[in-house]
């Protein structure tokens, strides 16, 4: 880049040195045990796997994403974005009920969710999976690295791809889950500074305060001022049908586990936080700073769009965001810039290379080879699985050509067949181990089915993409729902074992009361039943605390309009509209009553679980290591 | 490379990664049921 001076080069350096030297400052840490090298010992107060949540959902390749959106839809490709409102719902349910079951990974959480056979096979096909889905985003990450190698530097695309990605595989296998969580605290720092400058740089350079709106007006494109801007109800590139399916998929997929890609990563985040208030807050957190991050970025690339307006190839415009830093900050300041591109890209492949590696650790060595290894032997399957994945995302990164398209591969792999099964599986006691593992294997062969090879051949008419969604659904259901209803429930034993560890949301009637009838619960008690309940309760018991109640009703409604206000609210603040303040501020107060109302709650939860969970895990361990755990009526 | 063909690459690579997963867990699973005599073990 021509104007990368000493200076640029020294400033990138010295991220560099922090970002990689304060990870290997925990290597002490990490190598104790299998679960200082994958969670931290779980010990984290909300606010570091809220920075990590943030960090490992900004990566190379997301600006480009972005812009690609932005650039092509206006603000309305903003709901594109939004699909990170997952988080805004699953903080209150399904990362509680996760946190409580203390599985490391989600693979581990289907033996303690399900039971026998089926629960094992399931086991390993998602850990296979997820080995895979690991490499495959570290291979689709680092080659968006090696095209803003080769935008800023001329390099060749693996230099991008291989050198940022080996640096960071030293510190991630030398300090585990402890390097990734303080790298990505540090490395979500000089990201966000990155973004705001950049972005502000880039509307400013378009004139004075509401300049990029006022342009668009000119240039006759003002509806992409517009989140609202819709083509129809079923017609044009953005229906109102798309625009609901996608809230749906987001929004309501926050009751289930695995309804996003970034579910299994944040996994580990909430795994790792020291309670399940702060698992709960971590999460939310992390989505809101996301959505936050995605406002500064929107009102940057629309900036972008009245600078260069009409270019037409993808791969041109998705480059965007960077051509914005690369282009218009004056030297000193471009090599802040490359070293939270660095930022970026290191906080992103720490967390794969770490959480793939854990997949191979905990859910296939462990499990299936070696239960009674000892904690030193752990960690060296650790360290030695990240090198296996390091070495496996270079040969994905090299069959990428086309970022956006293999992300919407896997996004709809992920998301269509399973979307369901995966909130059937959180929230109805009856969905069994065979339905959910028929509802995976039927989602490969069906999406490939209905999306290339039918239209292909000409059988079907190309689908658009909500269609598309809501038949994969359908066909889908049309599978596991026989084979959840021709095979047996899992054993009572077993769910009420579940039942009690984690409470889940939903209907789980028949479990509640034979927990009850067994004396390990207390019949329901609170909430509707007491006529002298306040509107809001802020005095919880703990075993009160436990029930699901209109506090947490509250704060699962609120919670997701708080993340579009947020989105929004900021995207038209940055651009010099009124509304923006106004949003924000209404997102802001809205948070502000969702903590009031749920915080007493989490704490009582929290208190009263946190105390009982050195027994859950002793059980947790029995249970990993094959051994028969204790049947009948207690927990 | 052509999208279709892209796709059915990573397809098959998704496919089988999960097949190898769980097939393993099956044979730990036998190995297990062997280990512990007839009527042991998980359901």
């Amino acid at each position: 880049m021509s104007n990368f001076t000493t200076l640029d080069w020294l400033w990138a350096g010295a991220f560099l040195f922090l970002m990689l030297g304060g990870a290997f400052f925990f290597y002490r840490l990490a190598r104790r045990s299998e679960s200082d090298f994958f969670l931290a010992g779980r010990g984290l107060p909300w606010w570091l796997p809220a920075s990590s949540v943030f960090s490992t959902h900004t990566a190379t390749d997301t600006p480009m994403w972005m812009t690609g959106v932005i650039y092509a839809h206006g603000l309305r490709g903003l709901w594109y974005t939004f699909f990170a409102a997952w988080t805004a719902i699953a903080s209150f349910v399904s990362a509680r009920i996760f946190r409580r079951s203390l599985a490391y990974t989600q693979a581990e959480w289907q033996v303690i969710r399900f039971d026998g056979l089926g629960s094992e096979l399931l086991r390993g096909w998602i850990a296979g999976w997820q080995v895979f889905m690991n490499m495959f985003i570290l291979g689709w990450v680092g080659m968006a690295m090696g095209k803003v190698g080769n935008l800023a530097f001329d390099w060749p695309l693996w230099v991008g791809l291989v050198v940022p990605t080996v640096l960071t595989a030293i510190y991630t296998m030398a300090a585990g889950y402890w390097g990734v969580v303080m790298g990505d605290f540090l490395q979500g720092i000089v990201a966000i500074f990155a973004i705001v400058l950049v972005s502000l740089v880039g509307v400013y350079a378009v004139g004075p305060h509401g300049a990029v709106a006022e342009r668009l007006i000119d240039m006759g494109e003002q509806w992409r001022l517009d989140p609202f801007a819709f083509t129809g109800w079923f017609t044009g590139d953005f229906p109102v049908a798309w625009w609901l399916t996608m809230l749906v998929i987001a929004v309501v997929g926050g009751f289930g586990m695995g309804t996003s890609i970034d579910w299994y990563v944040e996994a580990q985040r909430i795994q790792s936080a020291k309670s399940v208030r702060d698992a709960s807050y971590g999460l939310w957190a992390g989505g809101a700073i996301t959505l936050v991050r995605n406002g500064f970025w929107a009102a940057g690339i629309l900036a972008f769009f009245v600078l260069l307006p009409g270019i037409s190839s993808a791969a041109e415009y998705e480059l965007g965001w960077f051509r914005l830093g690369f282009g218009l900050l004056p030297a000193g300041l471009v090599g802040v810039f490359f070293g939270a591109i660095l930022a970026i890209h290191l906080s992103t492949i720490s967390s794969h290379l770490n959480l793939g590696a854990l997949y191979v650790t905990r859910d296939l060595f462990q499990r299936y080879l070696k239960p009674d290894a000892d904690e030193r032997t752990l960690v060296w399957v650790g360290r030695a699985a990240t090198l296996v994945l390091l070495i496996g995302s270079f040969f994905y990164g090299l069959m990428m050509e086309e970022i956006t398209q293999w992300l919407i591969f896997a996004l709809w792999l992920m998301m269509a067949g399973i979307w369901l099964p995966n909130i059937l599986q959180v929230v109805w006691w009856r969905f069994n181990a065979w339905g959910y593992l028929s509802a995976w294997m039927a989602n490969l062969g069906v999406a490939w089915l209905v999306v290339w090879v039918l239209p292909a051949f000409g059988v079907i008419p190309p689908l658009p993409d909500y269609v598309q969604f809501w038949v994969l659904m359908g066909l889908g259901a049309l599978v596991f729902v026989p084979a959840t209803l021709l095979t047996p429930a899992e054993r009572m034993d077993h769910l009420v074992r579940y039942y009690v560890m984690t409470r889940p949301l939903g209907w789980w009637g028949p479990v509640h009361r034979e927990a009850v009838r067994r004396g390990v619960i207390s019949e329901r008690r609170t909430a509707a039943n007491n006529g002298r309940r306040p509107i809001i309760q802020r005095r919880w018991t703990a075993e009160a605390a436990e029930e699901w109640t209109r506090e947490d009703w509250i704060a699962i409604v609120l919670s997701p309009v708080v993340f579009a206000l947020f989105m929004i609210g900021v995207t038209k603040l940055i651009l010099g509209q009124p509304a923006g303040l106004m949003l924000t501020l209404l997102g802001i107060a809205l948070a502000v009553l969702i903590y009031w109302i749920i915080d007493p709650k989490l704490r009582a939860v929290s208190h009263e679980y946190e105390a009982k969970q050195a027994g859950y895990l002793d059980e947790l361990e029995q249970k990993l290591k094959w051994e028969a755990t204790p049947g009948g009526g207690g927990v | 490379m052509e999208k279709g063909l892209v796709t059915l690459i990573g397809m098959s690579i998704a496919y089988l990664a999960s097949l190898l997963g769980m097939g393993f867990a099956y044979w730990a699973w036998r190995r297990r049921r062997k280990h512990d005599g007839e009527g042991e073990g998980t359901s």
